[in-house]
C-alpha cells in the first residue's frame, strides 16, 4: 500500500531532518502544512455534499441532472488528487478509468465516476448505476474519514504541486480522462488550483531566494490561466473537442514546465 | 555453426565474474571462427551482452534437456510473440510443433535459403541474404492456459499452476496485448534476425496459428570495466536490473529455481519445462526523470549510479544489502522494490524467479508522452511460488505511481526438444494420446 509509505514518512522529525537547511524548513512548513490540511478539508466536505446531491440525482434516474453535477462534483476532487492518491485504493475506485481494466467498460469491476459516466453518456441512462453511485458516495465519505486522521507527509504536499501537473501531462491533455463527457477542461481547473493552492502556501518561504523561478511558474500558471479563460462557459467549461489544437499545444507546452519546473519544489525547501 | 561448445544443455558454468574478467583478452585475439566466442557462453542472464563480441557465428544448441533461451544470456534483442491456436486434435498440434521445431532447427543453425522459381514468392524474406547465420538465436516455445482450457482432450494435462493471467491492483491490462494460447520468445544478437525469425515462424505456420500481439525490446550492451567486469545492463529506469538473480550457470539451482522436475507434482509430460511470466510494464519516464534522485533510490532500494545496496553506498550492485542490521528500513525503506521482492531471509529463497528482461521503446502515447518500459520476462518452476508471490509482495510498492503493466501472459514453457527425430511438445502429444 502507499501507505507503507506515510509509515516512515509521519514520523516528520525524520524526514525533515536531514541536510543543513531542512531543520529551519520543517518549522518554517509547519504553517503552510496546517493551512493546507484546512484547504484539504473544506474541499473534502464540498466533494461530499457534491457527491451526494450527484448520486442522488444518478439513483432517482434524473439523467439530465446527472450529468449537470458530473463536472462540478469532480473539481474538489481533482484538486486535492495528490492527497487522494495516497491512499490507493480509494483512488482506484473512485476514480479509475476503463483502461484499468481488461474487459474495459463491459469490466463488471469497472467502478466510480466514469462507470457513471459512462452510463450517463453513452447509454444516456442511469440503468443499473445505483450501487455504483452507493459505493462512490461511500468511497468518497472513506476518503474524508482517512484524511481527517493522517498526519500530511510535508513531501507528500509540497512534491503535491508536480504530481497534479504530472496527472494532466500523462493522461489528462489527451481528453482520454473524461473520454465520455468530455468535460476534462473542469478537471484541469481543479488540478491546477490544486497545483497552484500549494504554491501560495510556499512560496513566502522561497519568495526572496527563487525570485526567478517562481515568475516562471506563475508565468506559466498565467498562460494557462489565460487560455482556459477562452474556453469559459457559465460556471464551467465547454466540452474538450471544442479546444483548438493550438490551444492545445499551448497548454500542453505550459503544463510540462510545470511539471518539470515544480519537480524541484521539494528539493528548495530542503525536503527528501 | 556449433562452433567449439557442447552440444549438451544447460553449460556448466564457471564463476560468472572470473570468465567475464577473461573475456576481454580472449575476444581481442579471436578469429572469426567462434572461438572467442566460446567465453560469452559461460556469461549468465543476469549479464548484459558484452559489447564488440556478438558475431553472426554465435549458435546456441537448440537441442537438449531444455529449451534454450531460459538459463542462456540474454543477447542484445529479444521479442514475445503471442498466438492463437488452430489445432482442433492431437494430430494438427503435433503438425504445428513439427513445424515450429523445423523452423527452430533451420534458423538457429543456419545455412543457405532455398531458391524458388522467380515466378513464385521467395522462400525467404531475405532480410539477412542467402545464407542464414546464427546470430546467437533461440527460439522458445510455451504454452497458455487457454490452449489447455478450450480443448477437452487436453484439458486434464494443463500444468497445474498455469492460469491466465489475473489482474493485479496496479495494472491496466490492455486485452490486445494479453494472453494467447502459445508464445514464442525470440533472442538473437540483432534486431534483423529476430524480425527474420518471426516472420518465417509466422509464414510457416499460417494456417495454424494466429499472431495476436507481439513485444519487442533489447539489452543494452555493456563494456566491460579495466577488470574486465560487466555490470548489469540499466532498465529505462535508469537503474541497473538483474543484479540479484540466481547464477543461470549453476546447474542445481536452475534444477531447483527453473525447471519442472518429477518431484513437483506437475503432469509427467512436463518435466523439464519452467513456467513463464511476461509482463509488458510500460515506464512513466517524464514523471520519474522528475523524481528527486533521493527518492529515485529509495524506491528502488538501490544506488543509481553503481547499483551498490542503500547500506552499503561505496559497495558494488553485488554486495548483498543486510536487512537485518536495518530492521526499520533506514537506510533501505521497507517498501523499497527490491526490499519486497526479495527479503533476503530464508523464507524468500522459495520465492527466486530467473528475470530475462528487454526493455520496450514503442512510439508515443495519445499525450505525447513516451511509451516505453520492460518487457518483463522470468523463468521458474512453480508460477505461484515464483511470479505471483513476489508480485503480490510488490502491490502497493511505492514505485507503482512510475509503472504500470499493461500487457502480457502466464505460459508454460515446454521441455526441450531432446535430439534431431525429436519435435518440441512430443511429451505432450503423446501424453494426450494416452489419455
Amino acid at each position: 500500500m502507499r501507505m507503507s509509505g506515510l509509515v516512515g514518512a509521519s514520523a516528520l522529525a525524520f524526514i525533515l531532518s536531514s541536510g543543513a537547511f531542512a531543520q529551519e524548513a520543517s518549522l518554517d512548513l509547519v504553517e503552510p502544512i496546517a493551512e493546507y490540511k484546512i484547504y484539504v478539508s473544506e474541499k473534502l466536505a464540498k466533494l461530499v455534499e457534491d457527491t451526494t446531491a450527484f448520486t442522488d440525482a444518478v439513483k432517482a434516474g434524473e439523467v439530465d441532472k446527472a450529468k449537470e453535477l458530473f463536472a462540478p462534483t469532480r473539481l474538489s476532487y481533482e484538486a486535492i488528487e495528490p492527497i487522494a492518491e495516497l491512499f490507493s485504493d480509494l483512488d482506484a475506485s473512485i476514480d479509475s478509468r476503463a483502461d484499468d481494466y481488461e474487459k474495459a467498460e463491459a469490466d463488471p469491476e469497472f467502478p466510480g465516476f466514469h462507470r457513471i459516466e459512462y452510463g450517463l453518456w453513452e447509454k444516456n441512462s442511469t440503468e443499473g448505476l445505483a450501487p455504483v453511485a452507493d459505493k462512490l458516495l461511500a468511497d468518497v465519505k472513506e476518503l474524508e474519514g482517512r484524511i481527517a486522521s493522517l498526519t500530511f507527509p510535508p513531501e507528500k504536499v509540497v512534491g503535491g504541486a508536480a504530481v497534479l501537473m504530472e496527472e494532466v501531462a500523462a493522461t489528462k491533455i489527451s481528453g482520454e480522462e473524461d473520454r465520455y463527457s468530455h468535460t476534462d477542461l473542469w478537471d484541469f481547473r481543479g488540478n491546477f488550483d490544486g497545483a497552484r493552492k500549494i504554491v501560495d502556501l510556499v512560496r513566502p518561504l522561497i519568495a526572496d531566494k527563487e525570485a526567478d523561478f517562481l515568475k516562471t511558474v506563475d508565468a506559466n500558471f498565467e498562460t494557462v490561466d489565460t487560455t482556459l479563460a477562452k474556453y469559459k462557459d457559465g460556471d464551467g467549461y465547454v466540452t474538450y473537442d471544442k479546444l483548438t489544437d493550438d490551444d492545445r499545444k499551448v497548454l500542453a507546452a505550459a503544463v510540462n514546465t510545470l511539471a518539470e519546473d515544480l519537480s524541484t519544489l521539494r528539493g528548495k525547501l530542503g525536503l527528501d | 555453426m556449433q562452433s567449439s561448445k557442447d552440444l549438451t544443455r544447460p553449460r556448466r558454468g564457471l564463476d560468472r565474474r572470473r570468465l567475464l574478467s577473461g573475456l576481454g583478452a580472449t575476444a581481442l585475439g579471436g578469429s572469426l571462427a567462434g572461438v572467442a566466442r566460446a567465453d560469452t557462453a559461460h556469461h549468465t542472464v543476469a549479464d548484459a551482452p558484452i559489447a564488440n563480441v556478438a558475431s553472426q557465428l554465435d549458435s546456441v544448441p537448440y537441442l537438449g534437456r531444455h529449451q534454450a533461451g531460459v538459463v542462456d544470456a540474454r543477447p542484445a534483442n529479444g521479442m514475445v510473440a503471442s498466438f492463437d491456436v488452430l489445432a482442433r486434435d492431437a494430430d494438427e498440434l503435433e503438425a504445428l510443433f513439427r513445424t515450429l521445431t523445423e523452423r527452430i532447427a533451420f534458423l538457429t543453425v543456419g545455412g543457405p535459403v532455398p531458391a524458388l522459381d522467380p515466378k513464385l514468392p521467395p522462400a525467404d524474406s531475405g532480410l539477412l541474404g542467402p545464407v542464414i547465420r546464427p546470430d546467437n538465436l533461440t527460439i522458445t516455445v510455451s504454452l497458455g492456459s487457454s490452449l489447455f482450457d478450450d480443448r477437452p482432450w487436453l484439458a486434464s494435462l494443463r500444468p497445474k499452476h498455469l492460469q491466465r493471467m489475473m489482474r493485479f491492483p496496479n495494472d491496466a491490462l490492455d486485452a490486445d496485448i494479453c494472453h494467447g494460447d502459445l508464445s514464442v520468445q525470440i533472442c538473437a544478437n540483432t534486431q534483423d534476425t529476430t524480425i527474420h525469425a518471426l516472420r518465417d515462424i509466422i509464414k510457416a505456420s499460417s494456417r495454424q496459428m494466429i499472431l495476436k500481439w507481439k513485444q519487442e525490446g533489447n539489452v543494452p550492451v555493456i563494456t566491460p570495466g579495466p577488470d574486465g567486469r560487466a555490470e548489469s545492463a540499466r532498465n529505462f529506469l535508469g537503474f541497473r536490473d538483474g543484479s540479484a538473480n540466481p547464477d543461470s550457470s549453476d546447474v542445481a539451482e536452475m534444477d531447483r529455481v527453473v525447471w519442472v522436475g518429477p518431484e513437483d507434482g506437475e503432469p509427467a509430460w512436463a518435466v523439464g519445462g519452467s513456467y513463464q511470466a511476461v509482463r509488458i510494464i510500460r515506464n512513466f519516464v517524464e514523471r520519474w526523470d522528475r523524481t528527486p534522485f533521493g527518492e529515485q533510490e529509495r524506491i528502488m532500494g538501490r544506488t543509481k549510479m553503481t547499483g551498490a545496496p542503500l547500506d552499503r553506498r561505496e559497495g558494488s550492485e553485488f554486495d548483498v544489502p543486510d536487512y537485518v542490521s536495518d530492521p526499520e528500513g533506514k537506510a533501505t525503506p521497507m517498501d523499497a522494490h527490491i526490499r519486497l521482492a526479495n527479503a533476503r531471509d530464508e523464507a524468500s529463497k522459495a520465492h527466486i524467479i530467473l528475470r530475462r528482461p528487454f526493455n520496450y521503446s514503442n512510439g508515443v502515447t495519445q499525450s505525447g508522452q513516451l511509451d516505453q518500459g520492460l518487457l518483463f520476462i522470468c523463468y521458474q518452476a512453480n508460477l505461484e511460488r515464483g511470479f505471483i508471490t513476489v508480485q503480490r509482495k510488490l502491490n502497493g510498492e511505492p514505485l507503482e505511481e512510475y509503472i504500470k503493466p499493461v500487457g502480457g501472459g502466464f505460459f508454460y514453457t515446454l521441455p526441450g526438444i531432446r535430439d534431431a527425430s525429436d519435435y518440441v511438445g512430443s511429451s505432450l502429444i503423446a501424453a494426450a494420446r494416452g489419455a
